[in-house]
């Protein structure tokens, strides 16, 4: 949005500060029944999007109804390997050990792959599961239980075969950086249901932030507010979240409001309408304190939950991360977005193997990503809640030859072609699989799917259409399914 | 029915079409029906608006565009002209535009709902007189309107106060009073220093404000200009451009020395540089005759792009990925044009097209940097600064000698007559297959790890000089660069009939250019690194030539041990081995000229290497690249060449052909550049006054906003240049000096409500402290800010685990001592974690060019305000000063009040804040342990909370 516009807008939006607010802190009742009243109002005929200056992450009503209130989004980045556990390929299994033919080599570009490498078959059992007859491997022995309730997209594919510009592309619908994340869109657009937490919350696991760092959550031409806000399992959940050693709970109530007063005085004295922004700000800061410390305080939850998902208060894990995106989710955070490093299998070392690190990495998820669905759908929230999980590429059919060598662990190189993401929830059939790829598992082939494609689908259960929800940037309208990219297409074919 | 009133109707008018229509519309209004309709001013924002989405310079429906005049005016594919002048009635565009049709009707009904009926009756009014045609403002030279006419001759202090009256005169409002003394010296101190002004200038100022403004207001900006802050708080804004940082981006994002170039943009503010030096030198300070240190330093400027450690990823892709930002970020930072979108197809609303851009990334296209792991080319900054020049000398010295020395073998190489394609006999391939055609060319195929070894052999022949062509895989120079293709080691030897092997020693090597990241050397080193760029050569030369005894062979063999930063082997896959006999070669490297020249070259390079410093990426030339034009944007599908050169529109007399790196900085910094001066002079007012008179500071083109006062900016554009002579010192003392500036920023619900965000100027500007300043604020009133200036980047504290990079081993050391509490602009700048304190005040992650920051307001800020440990300590230093000050509570509060805000603390507010402060001192009294954790006693813990309000005040983050 225009800035300047903005500020036109916060002085008469300002008279409405205080009943807002009031109105915006509960979800339910009357604050849902106002929102109802101004549904659709934002947007007109219009496509640009009006927003409450002083309040730019309350709800708003996207352009029609939507599927999901919110998106959880489930990131394993360094990209695991379809062929150990979702895109079983027979043919690729006949094809172990033998030199990779010719023309799977031509005009390709590999990160490491040199010459002539041999083909490597899925190196774990695979077996059908429930009612809908899903392919998963013997590494997700949890996950086999819940796949009706889930979808497969076996045809995804990407332009970009190194793990920052493809985490970069697949978030922001840009390989550069610059462009806002998903997230961010998101929050831009539906602003988010709980003031008292940020809109758009990060959790990471698995040691390393992602490979292309924070500018994955960033806000990018978009306003810095919409920007996620990265949390942690572990300390502090929100940075500066908790007040200083010495500094009590009552002495920080007092001393704001001694601010308060104070500032209210500057107000008067000045008439600068950014005090009466930064005074509801302040007051905000105080409730994000008590919200976010209660939200993510794990030791409340029963020692059944515990059991289900694998969960140890105090340590950084992705199991407590899919807990705390449950608890998140039900406390009306918008898009929260979850990152598990250490996919990225090339066999270079033990941590890189496909029967080590990839197979604990495995372990990791398995039983918490499964978890996170039956807890959401035994609350009720899966029906308005879109989980996606997937990485930022795929990995080749072929073994890794790093150098042209052999090499001492079993791994696989990066495969821009091919890849699987899965999704459940709202919006989203459950117990089917959608698109192909060719009979080793190389190249996307039926139904492909692209990031742009995926943004498109995703905007859409929100309530957007991907081509209307922009903002300008560069003298465009921006969008993120990326106006250099035309095209962009809703998978149809995987909407219930 | 009865007809509605024409009231009724315009209410139902206003309330049926969006709000954002309702200005352009009143506007529209005000202009009457005698006036003349100005093309700039009051047609194009519509054409913007409504037409040239399709009619502009990506599409081109009906091939109409609204970007080009004879485009315009032209025929349409329906054989009808839009636009024909002084007919209205003939002009098919106004048919379009009030069909009822939905075939007919423009914009199409899916596109856009119908142009209001104002300003269709604008565009027929204006089609009517003529339909005169401008460029867009920008793009014209600003001329500086004379004699403005205005209510009060009493009101403006400077020049640039009479356009400001005058627009206040058309809208009937009056300026505000001026500030007081405090409330500018406060504003002052911060625009210029970033800092607030200590007790002890307060204290001063305000004595001599009482005798005689003028002087004092004098003497207050000739010292603030002459502070050392001054360079280090307008360095901050440049450094967004320059999206300086301490890291080279991407996945591993790891250190980069290149804060010798921080310190040149606070060096170069400190010594008022002025403006088109500035510019010159940090486009092509190396192509300066003569350049010194500082100038070839000043290059680092574009070497502030991001270079791609990960694994596996294209050096050609990052390279071209550097090329480009360059390109944008000159774009952006000097002539605030968005360049970006033309490098797919021609601008979409500016009259710049597709092959232009090419023809722009052309002058960086030719620079030696490689997206190599260790930024290479780098240039040496001395540790001791008196040496800076002698280092820089000593590195261009040994360069050129050593051009110099390969020049001589590159003429001979080229003329000698005799060179002969050695036919081998057999091949023999560490890896793969060598096959050889009809033509003497051997080419590898299969697998080619790094380690591979090709050797040939062959029947020996004399010799006096052995040529390795390595060729490029493709022929078409558009698939060109190709993956890398270089010999690690080369080695020639001659088995005689008995078996006896006697290895050729190589004396010299002679290259056709010396433009590899790798350095060329009598045993190996040559071919094209990371990437092959077509066919290369090189002579390899015996001291002595070879005379073959009959039946002896020759054994070449070529080693291909390197690889790239990528991890990607570079082999050699086509070759071809020649022989010359000319006794030129054996003459030319036992020249004794030559030996003294190889001597003294080692001599110069033995002296560089023992001087301490630290290794920075600048620009350096290599032989040029052709740059060609991609198709869609797309580097791998390449079009014809294109040749370095500006835009048309912008030319000016530029030369079509044979433009430089640093003609293209020239004609930038040119004051016949209808842009730099504008966008220069719009930003420093940007700066002070929170918002730009052209609001989007990043685009003047015609999707950026239009200036709120476009004769003032001329005004200030042409003063910039004639009267400042580019001198931003003065440009800025000019500024704040303005009765404008200095107005009170107190203002009226009235005026609030007319002018929200104070583009009007009817007050003086109040704007968010920026992230830097709030960190520098805390430190300086507490008393512990280092006044140490330039260096190496300092870790201030920041919580654990931010730094998380992967496959980097990098720590966050937090600093101690003095380095602890340095100004914000030395704070460790890393690109993939921000420092988070600035972040969350809006600090951009540098990234990229970032040409303002917009100040957000969030929840997130003030927990960073109130409870980071910084500002704790902080609030803990400023609070011992407070108690320093006097025994007194109240006395310690107004001192506190006052060294925050530069305000005399009212009664109520003190009153408030010693009430906190006795309520906490009590609270304190119960908890000693609490009270431990902040200071000695329950007083002093209350005085640290209450010096952490204060600090939260709304008056002490904003100025």
């Amino acid at each position: 949005m225009d800035p300047n516009h903005l500020a036109r807008l916060r002085h008469t939006e300002l008279q409405h500060l205080t009943r807002r607010h009031f109105l915006s802190k509960c979800s339910t009742g009357l604050g849902a029944m106002w929102l109802a009243s101004t549904a659709g109002r934002a947007w007109g005929a219009s496509t640009v999007l009006k927003k409450d200056p002083a309040n730019p992450l309350a709800p708003a009503w996207p352009q029609f109804s939507p599927k999901v209130k919110r998106v959880i989004y489930l990131h394993m980045s360094g990209a695991p390997s379809q062929h150990e556990l979702f895109d079983y390929k027979p043919e690729l299994q006949k094809l172990n050990g033998k030199d990779c033919p010719k023309e799977f080599l031509e005009g390709k570009q590999f990160a490491f792959i040199q010459g002539v490498p041999k083909m490597l078959g899925p190196q774990f059992d695979f077996k059908q599961h429930g009612q809908s007859g899903a392919w998963v491997s013997d590494r997700l022995p949890h996950f086999s239980s819940v796949v009706d309730d889930v979808c497969f997209i076996k045809s995804m594919h990407t332009d970009q075969f190194n793990h920052a510009p493809a985490q970069l592309l697949l978030h922001t619908g840009s390989q550069n950086l610059g462009a806002p994340s998903i997230g961010a869109w998101a929050t831009y657009g539906l602003g988010s249901e709980n003031q008292n937490l940020p809109g758009f919350i990060v959790l990471t696991s698995g040691g390393n932030n992602p490979d292309a760092g924070k500018s994955i959550w960033g806000s990018g031409y978009l306003p810095s507010v919409f920007q996620g806000v990265q949390c942690r399992s572990k300390g502090e959940p929100v940075l500066y979240l908790n007040d200083p050693p010495g500094i009590s709970q009552n002495l920080r109530r007092r001393s704001l409001d001694t601010l308060d007063r104070l500032n209210q005085q500057i107000s008067a004295d000045v008439g600068d309408p950014e005090t009466v922004t930064r005074i509801a700000q302040y007051e905000m800061a105080f409730r994000m304190q008590m919200h976010a410390t209660d939200a993510f305080d794990l030791k409340q939850e029963s020692q059944a939950t515990h059991t289900l998902y694998g969960t140890q208060p105090g340590k950084e894990s992705f199991a407590n991360n899919c807990l705390l995106a449950r608890r998140l989710a039900e406390r009306g955070v918008r898009y929260i977005q979850l990152f598990h490093a250490g996919w990225d299998s090339h066999g270079a070392s033990a941590k890189e193997a496909l029967n080590q690190g990839f197979s604990e990495r495995c372990r990791e998820v398995d039983q918490p990503m499964t978890a996170l669905l039956k807890d959401l759908k035994q609350r009720g929230l899966l029906e308005d809640t879109l989980v996606v999980w997937g990485g930022e590429f795929g990995r080749t059919p072929m073994q890794e030859n790093r150098g042209g060598s052999e090499m001492a662990f079993i791994g696989r190189d990066h495969n821009p072609g091919g890849f699987t993401l899965w999704m459940a929830g709202g919006g989203v059939k459950r117990g089917v699989s959608y698109g192909e790829t060719d009979p080793i598992g190389y190249e996307a082939v039926k139904d492909k799917v692209s990031a742009h494609d995926l943004h498109a689908t995703m905007l859409h259960l929100m309530g957007f259409d991907h081509e209307k929800l922009t903002y300008s940037s560069q003298g465009v309208p921006q969008r993120l399914t990326n106006i250099t990219k035309p095209g962009s297409q809703i998978v149809k074919g995987i909407l219930s | 029915m009865k007809e509605p009133s024409i009231t009724q109707g315009i209410e139902r008018c206003l309330n049926t079409i969006p709000a954002i229509w309702v200005a352009a519309i009143s506007f529209a209004n005000f202009i009457s029906a005698e006036e003349r309709v100005d093309f700039n001013r009051d047609v194009r924002p519509i054409l913007t608006k409504h037409c040239t989405a399709c009619h502009g310079g990506v599409k081109e429906a009906g091939n109409i565009s609204f970007i080009y005049r004879d485009k315009a005016l032209g025929m349409g594919k329906s054989g009808e002209y839009p636009i024909v002048p002084g007919k209205p009635a003939e002009s098919d565009m106004l048919r379009r535009l009030r069909s009822s049709d939905p075939d007919e009707v423009m914009p199409k009904p899916k596109h856009g709902p119908p142009l209001p009926a104002a300003e269709i009756a604008l565009i027929e009014r204006w089609i009517r007189q003529g339909a005169e045609w401008q460029d867009h403002w920008s793009f014209i030279k600003p001329v500086n309107v004379p004699n403005v006419k205005i209510s009060d001759e009493t009101w403006p202090s400077v020049p640039l106060d009479r356009f400001v009256l005058q627009r206040l005169d058309q809208e009937h409002l009056r300026p505000s009073p001026e500030a007081s003394p405090a409330e500018w010296l406060r504003r002052v101190t911060f625009d210029l220093t970033g800092l607030p002004p200590t007790a002890e200038d307060l204290a001063t100022d305000l004595a001599a404000f009482e005798k005689n403004p003028s002087t004092a207001r004098a003497a207050v900006l000739d010292r603030l200009l002459a502070s050392p802050r001054f360079g280090e708080r307008w360095a901050v804004m440049w450094l967004d451009l320059a999206r300086y940082s301490d890291t080279y981006g991407f996945e591993k994002d790891p250190h980069r020395d290149i804060w010798p170039f921080r310190d040149w943009v606070i060096r170069a503010f400190n010594a008022d540089l002025p403006y088109d030096r500035f510019t010159i030198e940090q486009l092509a300070g190396d192509l300066l005759p003569n350049a010194t240190a500082d100038q070839r330093l000043a290059t680092a400027f574009h070497r502030n792009t991001q270079t791609n450690t990960e694994g596996g990823t294209d050096d050609e892709e990052f390279r071209v990925a550097a090329v480009i930002d360059r390109t944008q970020t000159t774009w952006t930072t000097w002539q605030a044009t968005t360049f970006g979108c033309v490098q797919c197809h021609s601008h979409p609303y500016d009259p710049i097209d597709h092959d232009e851009f090419y023809k722009f990334t052309a002058f960086f296209d030719s620079t030696a940097d490689y997206d190599q792991d260790d930024d290479y080319p780098r240039m040496k900054i001395a540790a001791d600064p008196g040496s800076m020049d002698e280092v820089s000398a000593l590195e261009i010295q040994t360069r050129e000698h050593r051009v110099r020395l390969n020049d001589d073998g590159k003429a001979l190489a080229e003329s000698s007559p005799d060179w002969t394609v050695l036919v081998p006999e057999t091949l023999t391939p560490s890896h793969g297959k060598l096959v050889m055609a009809a033509d003497g060319t051997i080419r590898s195929e299969g697998t080619l790890p790094v380690g591979s070894v090709h050797k040939v052999s062959a029947p020996a022949r004399n010799f006096s000089a052995i040529r390795l062509d390595i060729l490029p895989d493709h022929a078409d120079p558009k698939k060109w660069p190709e993956r890398g293709s270089l010999v690690t080691r080369f080695t020639a030897q001659i088995t005689d009939a008995s078996g006896v092997v006697t290895p050729v020693a190589m004396k010299e090597v002679f290259v056709d250019r010396l433009s590899e990241p790798v350095e060329p050397h009598p045993t190996g080193n040559v071919g094209g690194f990371p990437k092959l760029d077509g066919p290369r050569w090189a002579v390899f030369v015996p001291e002595k030539p070879i005379v073959a005894e009959s039946a002896a062979r020759l054994e070449v063999s070529l080693a291909q041990d390197s690889k790239t930063a990528g991890d990607q082997a570079t082999p050699v896959r086509n070759f071809t081995i020649l022989l010359s006999n000319n006794p030129a070669w054996t003459a030319l490297v036992n020249d004794p000229q030559r030996a003294a020249t190889w001597k003294s070259r080692e001599e110069m390079a033995a002296r560089l290497k023992a001087i301490p410093g630290t290794l920075v990426p600048v620009m350096v030339e290599r032989p040029a690249r052709e740059t060609r034009v991609f198709a869609r944007g797309n580097r791998l599908s390449k079009e014809h060449v294109v040749s370095p050169g500006v835009p048309k529109l912008l030319a000016n007399g530029a030369p079509e052909v044979g433009m430089t790196r640093l003609d293209m900085a020239r004609w930038i910094a040119s004051p016949e550049n209808p842009l730099t001066a504008r966008v220069m002079v719009n930003r420093l007012w940007g700066e002070l006054f929170g918002i730009g008179i052209v609001e989007t500071a990043e685009d003047f083109g015609t999707s950026g906003t239009l200036p709120s006062h476009p004769e003032l900016l001329d005004h200030l554009a042409v003063r910039f240049i004639d009267q400042h002579r580019w001198s931003i010192k003065s440009m800025l003392r000019e500024m704040v000096l303005s009765a404008t500036y200095r107005q009170t920023h107190r203002a009226s619900k009235e005026l609030i409500e007319k002018d929200p965000s104070n583009r009007l100027l009817a007050r003086g500007p109040r704007t968010r402290l920026s992230a830097e300043m709030v960190r520098d604020q805390a430190l300086s009133v507490a008393g512990l800010l280092s006044p140490k200036m330039h260096g190496p980047p300092v870790y201030p504290p920041q919580p654990a685990g931010i730094w998380n990079s992967i496959y980097s081993g990098r720590k966050w050391l937090e600093s101690t001592g003095e380095d602890r509490f340095r100004r914000g602009v030395y704070t460790y700048q890393k690109r993939t974690s921000g420092y988070p304190g600035f972040l969350t005040f809006d600090a951009p992650s540098r990234d990229l060019c970032s040409a303002r920051r917009i100040a957000s307001n969030t929840p997130l800020q003030a927990l960073v305000t109130l409870n980071d440990p910084a500002h704790i300590e902080a609030a803990q230093g400023f609070a011992k000063r407070m108690q320093a000050h006097s025994p007194d509570l109240a006395a310690q509060l107004s001192f506190g009040i006052m060294l925050c805000t530069q305000q005399l603390a009212s009664p109520t507010m003190l009153g408030e804040l010693m009430k906190l402060h006795a309520e906490a001192t009590a609270e304190y009294e119960n908890s000693p342990s609490e009270t431990s954790k902040l200071a000695d006693s329950p007083a002093a813990a209350a005085l640290v909370l209450t010096a952490n309000t204060i600090l939260n005040l709304d008056s002490a983050l904003t100025r």
